[in-house]
């Protein structure tokens, strides 16, 4: 009875085991395998394995910039979206009236719904030498010249942190939600002030809500393409731009596929490393 | 120190104009058990939020040892408290919850882990130091509940309903050790309850409330004996109502409670023409009414409806003959009468405790 009731799950869950399979390893086994071959074994004869775009990449201190490049924008990026999104997503949670939860995720939201590009083209306006912050500091007679702030990586953080901080506040606003209230009333009934409550009690218990929301907003802020290209002006390189390069310029899809290997090794090690911070916090408390 | 609390003309209207709370007066003494017992959504946990400082009163002011703090913030009043759902912290173990008062009040390690061992020993809980709440049957997490809010000896312990999840046997067993408690400490203590039973036996007062208002203030005894409106006599325990209008006879005042049943009333009851009263059904005693008993006792006539068997007490379903329905209870001392049976009613006219509506 049992054993058939198993089936009968697993059954059910072949389907959508079928298609993360094909949409998710294949591709990825596919990269692996281009990433350590001499050439594309559809277009070109006697192709073989090795090792050489690995190397090329650790070996050429460029690579290893661009590939730090695009980490440090991912970092801020998120460290941004969590010090924006925390006190949003805690608002949200524990505002009382329905009119006003509605107009903050209304408020979270509405940008969502406009395209990535006009969003990015949006702050390429506010942003640019005769953008609207520097006619208005200049106007004021703070600024002489203009300050840059685009085409470089403040202007592409700017743009990122814009375009990821309403998953970052979605994600938190789920996990602080979940947090009886009663807790951190409890706390301040034992003498913790509203501040010290928050930081004993909510801010642990949201911790999981932060891995989360920071993993999301990290891996699609190093993934990123467009407001990159956009905001950077091709004077920044991460690793997309670069991947985008080596494929429709150089027509180098082995190096491209390492280069992807190298931002999904970037994005795991983070889930692992994450993981691990997770579990010592939640599962060890030194006693006081 | 344990403190006196006085809650003086208190109003809470909610945002949606929800009025929870209507000018509330209660006087609390120092090291008093004090229960707000009432229905659901009477306002009681609104008032014992007021009282703890998550919420700030519409109207009206409270104050400790006679200082008003009305609007000193929660952190800073001192008070311990019980949630209804305990309010655990989940990512923190036992000892760790019991120690969090002390650590916010700055007190050094050794003295923290002497007072934590002392609290735990105190609810028995001594042994389970590094268990997750998650890890605790429910009523190892109240005393848990308890024992950290009452190591930090606050001025005031307050209690929303602590004993609600409980089932009926670790309800008692708590009850008892929390009165236990309250008394070797003396601590003021202000415990919310909708078992009127619970505020009977534990109480030394008690404020009923109905409907966001204070309808009597009084010990168990007087709550029970003395109900001054009829909400608190159909609130707590089973009680006969009648109504009707006051009449003199010869013999004196009594109530005319329509199809020909007249119930003498006592000497002290004045009042307007329209009255209620109430009757105890175990003031009631049965007789087979064969024997004719003096005529000073009021009484009734009436047919057995329904037995009603309690272990220590038989409880009857009678109709009187002029149509009422009463309940009336009698010890289990030998016969028990029989549904059918005719039995006469006798009371003491002092036992008709007259209701302000
Ligand atoms: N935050 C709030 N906003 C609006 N109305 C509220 C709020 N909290 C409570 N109320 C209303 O105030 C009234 C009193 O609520 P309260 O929680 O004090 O009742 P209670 O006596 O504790 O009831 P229970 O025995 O069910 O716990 C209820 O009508 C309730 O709906
Ligand atoms: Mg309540």
């Amino acid at each position: 009875m049992a054993v058939a009731r198993t089936n009968g799950l697993a059954l059910l869950l072949l389907p959508s085991a079928l298609l993360f399979a094909l949409f998710f390893f294949v591709p990825i086994g596919l990269m692996a395998v281009m990433s350590l071959l001499t050439g594309n074994p559809v277009v070109a004869a006697n192709v073989a394995f090795t090792a050489r775009h690995y190397l090329r990449i650790v070996n050429d201190p460029y690579y290893l910039e661009v590939i730090w490049t695009t980490i440090r924008i991912g970092l801020w990026t998120t460290l941004i979206s969590l010090l924006i999104g925390y006190p949003l997503a805690h608002w949200m949670a524990r505002i009382r009236s329905r009119a006003g939860h509605a107009a903050l995720l209304m408020a979270v939201l509405a940008p969502m719904l406009t395209g990535v590009v006009v969003r990015t083209f949006a702050w390429m306006a506010l942003l640019s030498d005769k953008g609207v912050i520097n006619q208005i500091l200049a106007s004021l007679g703070l600024t002489t010249k203009p300050v840059q702030l685009m085409y470089n990586e403040t202007g592409i953080v700017v743009g990122l942190v814009h375009i990821y901080v309403p998953f970052m506040v979605l994600t938190l606003t789920g996990v602080i939600g979940r947090i009886d209230e009663r807790l951190e009333q409890a706390a301040e009934s034992l003498g913790a002030s509203p501040l010290r409550s928050f930081l004993e009690v909510t801010l642990p218990l949201s911790l999981p809500g932060i891995l989360a929301g920071s993993l999301l907003v990290f891996a699609l802020s190093i993934s990123a393409y467009v407001t990159p290209i956009l905001l950077g002006g091709f004077q920044i390189m991460t690793l997309p731009i670069l991947i985008y390069q080596q494929i429709s310029a150089n027509f180098n899809i082995g190096f491209a596929a390492a280069l992807g290997m190298v931002l999904l090794l970037v994005s795991l090690l983070l889930i692992v490393a994450y993981n691990r911070v997770l579990g010592l916090v939640s599962g060890q408390h030194e006693l006081q | 120190m344990s403190a006196s609390i006085e809650i003086a003309g208190v109003s809470k209207i909610y945002d949606g104009g929800v009025r929870a709370v209507d000018t509330i007066e209660i006087d609390i003494r120092q090291g008093e058990f004090f229960s707000l017992l009432g229905p659901s959504g009477c306002g009681k946990t609104t008032t014992l939020r007021i009282i703890a400082g998550f919420e700030s009163p519409s109207d009206g002011a409270i104050r400790i040892d006679g200082a008003d703090i009305t609007h000193v913030p929660a952190h800073k009043r001192d008070m311990g408290m019980v949630f209804q759902n305990y309010a655990l912290f989940p990512h923190r173990t036992v000892a760790e919850n019991v120690a969090f008062g002390l650590r916010m009040r700055g007190i050094d390690k050794q003295a923290i882990a002497a007072k934590v061992k002392a609290a735990l020993a105190m609810v028995e809980l001594s042994g389970l130091e590094d268990r997750r709440p998650a890890q605790l049957s429910g009523g190892q997490q109240q005393r848990v509940a308890l024992a950290r809010a009452i190591v930090i000896e606050p001025r005031v312990l307050l209690c929303d309903e602590p004993l609600g999840a409980l089932d009926k046997k670790l309800r008692q067993q708590m009850q008892f050790e929390l009165k236990q408690l309250q008394k070797t400490l003396g601590l003021t203590l202000v415990f919310v309850t909708h078992d009127q039973e619970e505020a009977l036996a534990m109480s030394d007062r008690i404020a009923v409330m109905n409907c966001g208002r204070v309808e009597q203030i009084g010990t168990p005894v007087e709550i029970y004996d003395q109900p001054l409106t009829r909400f608190v006599a159909d609130f707590i325990g089973d009680t006969n109502i009648f109504r009707g209008e006051r009449v003199t006879s010869d013999a004196g005042p009594a109530l005319a409670a329509g199809h020909g049943l007249f119930l003498a009333l006592p000497a002290s009851a004045a009042g307007t023409s329209l009255l209620s009263v109430a009757l105890r059904p175990e003031k009631i005693s049965l007789s087979s009414g064969d024997t004719e008993t003096a005529a000073a006792a009021s009484g009734a006539r009436g047919t057995i409806e329904s037995t009603n068997f309690l272990g220590g007490a038989v409880l009857y379903h009678i109709a009187l003959d002029s149509g009422h329905r009463v309940l009336a209870q009698q010890p289990n001392a030998g016969a028990v009468f029989v549904p059918g049976r005719t039995v006469k009613l006798d009371w003491k006219a002092a036992d008709l405790v007259v209701l302000k509506d």
